[in-house]
């Protein structure tokens, strides 16, 4: 599985037709530097939530990549997102997690930034730069998209990317399930507490993989699932409704991004759920009464594991909560968790879910810990000159996605396999993988955009 | 003049400032970020076209406070 300069990741190192990938893609440094620049300089990514930046001049400090970017609210209320460094020499001008300030300052020669990214301060910008340097050229970087969707900030450094909600496509209803209220509600989401951040050593690719739907690795969770730490007592989730529910994967092939999601008959009723509080069980059975009374695709839906390409996970359900893999280097990535609840939830709601939650997930997490240790030890595993002869396999399921799944009357978008009974399949990793190598090999986003040439003829045909 | 450097983080809203090219300043705003203050200049006998303008004063041009 040779490499020929930029090309090759279809042809090569990520073959669809026999669904074997190369560990290369993993634990090369040549190709995690151009990822940099072909995925990440490219992509949507997730910055933050407004809830994190309430009020003017409040900033929280992110990443987009490997760089250091800062989400802020400027003193006239919008939101932006600047590069953390100073357009002088470089250093970061906010080295804090968040807070709220009027100006973003350096300390290596004090230039200084206002929180709409303008250059308001100069040393001696009289006596030395004779009052000759433009300003108005060297304010902060800022993205060259940014999209606040239900109160989710995304943001692009791409100008000819397609506008975001173009990008996520139809995968949309899937979002919208971490997003809204649990009774159905648009856009109730808040964070619950901070961020979790933390570093693993493995490639950003092992935790995206799992997180688009490997619903084969469920033994490595077997403990967790003996132990008990779900909200009933029993198992790591709820499961009542899973029992007559379809088992799904979807991939939305020309996006690159891909879910588990379970599908609920007509006229199904709320399950027993969170067992292990009388006042927190009957809150949710309240709200899944609610949403099943709402119109919209996504009442049907129960959301689990997916992921939007590049690198951010959703977990809409049980624990709520989204991940973002940033990228260090081949070989390591820092892990941001963050959790949501319905800002007008109970308190009693919310302190329930978010021991519940930190059980769960996170660094101290049970089930996240199963999940790192795999991770962590097959990159470690995948780095030796004989190990990266040998490709992983991705061929379960290969060929039996079907484009036009129906149940009931509910119609699922992209390609699906059904796993209610067969398990599992690898249609979610084939389609991550897929999207991963036609970024790597395309030199703009008009090679991206496929759907567009696609949809062209349909719509011709549709104005005749 | 000061006999050292003034931490300027310390300085209120309405301190009047010395700067070494002998201009005066009133303080409207600090960001505390050290480096940085807002102010309103007073007086200004190099340039007295600044009097009464709001600029960003440099934390190494303050020599003196005034209360």
């Amino acid at each position: 599985m040779a490499m020929n300069g930029t090309q090759g990741y279809r042809s090569g190192l990520v073959d669809l037709e026999t669904g074997q990938i190369s560990r290369e893609i993993f634990v090369n440094d040549d190709i995690y530097a151009q990822e940099q620049e072909r995925v990440f300089a490219r992509s949507w990514l997730f910055v933050g939530h407004e809830s994190q930046i309430p009020k003017p001049g409040d900033y929280f400090v992110s990443r987009m990549g490997e760089e250091s970017v800062i989400l802020c609210r400027d003193r006239a209320g919008t939101v932006h997102v600047f590069l953390n460094s100073c357009r002088h020499r470089g250093m970061k001008v906010c080295r804090y997690d968040d807070g709220n300030t009027a100006v973003f300052t350096c300390p290596y020669h004090g230039w200084s930034y206002g929180t709409d990214g303008k250059l308001v301060g100069v040393p001696y910008f009289r006596e030395a730069y004779h009052s000759e340097l433009d300003k108005s050229q060297w304010g902060l970087v800022e993205v060259a998209q940014l999209c606040v969707y239900k109160g989710m900030v995304w943001a692009n450094w791409d100008a000819s990317a397609p506008p975001f909600l173009e990008y996520l496509g139809e995968f949309r209803r899937f979002l919208d399930l971490i997003l809204d209220g649990w009774d159905g509600r648009e856009g109730q989401a808040e964070l619950l507490g901070g961020v979790q951040k933390w570093l693993i050593p493995c490639n950003w690719k092992f935790p995206a993989e799992n997180f688009s739907g490997d619903s084969y690795h469920n033994i490595s969770h077997r403990s967790v699932d003996l132990v008990g730490v779900g909200p009933s007592g029993k198992s790591r989730r709820d499961y009542g409704e899973l029992n007559v529910a379809k088992k799904l994967h979807v991939a939305i092939p020309d996006r690159g991004h891909q879910t588990i999601t379970y599908l609920l008959p007509k006229d199904h009723l709320p399950q027993p759920s969170y067992q292990n509080n009388p006042e927190v069980a009957e809150y949710f059975r309240h709200c899944e009464e609610e949403r099943r009374k709402r119109p919209g695709p996504n009442a049907r839906l129960i959301g689990a594991p997916g992921e939007i390409f590049p690198n951010v996970a959703l977990l809409p359900r049980q624990p709520r909560t989204l991940a973002v893999w940033h990228p260090k280097s081949a070989h390591q990535t820092e892990v941001w968790r963050f959790f949501f609840v319905d800002r007008d939830a109970p308190q009693v709601v919310k302190n329930f879910l978010r021991d519940y939650y930190i059980r769960y997930s996170g660094p101290a997490g049970m089930t996240e810990q199963d999940d790192m240790e795999n991770w962590n030890y097959a990159h470690a595993a995948s780095r030796g000159v004989i190990a990266r002869r040998h490709p992983y396999t991705y061929e379960m399921g290969l060929g039996h996605a079907v484009e036009d799944f129906e149940f009931e009357g509910y119609r699922m978008p992209g390609r699906v396999i059904d796993i209610t009974q067969i398990q599992s399949s690898e249609e979610p990793m084939r389609n991550l993988y897929g999207r991963w190598a036609q970024f790597m090999e395309a030199d703009s986003w008009d090679q991206l955009m496929t759907w567009r040439k696609s949809s062209a003829p349909r719509e011709l045909a549709a104005a005749k | 003049m000061s006999d050292g450097p003034i931490n300027i983080r310390d300085l209120a809203v309405g301190t009047t400032v010395v700067l070494l090219s002998g201009a005066e300043a009133e303080i409207v705003d600090n960001p505390k970020d050290g480096v940085w203050l807002f102010a309103r200049y007073l007086k200004s006998p190099h340039d007295p076209d600044l009097v009464g303008a709001e600029e960003m004063i440099f934390a190494q041009d303050v020599v003196d406070t005034r209360s």
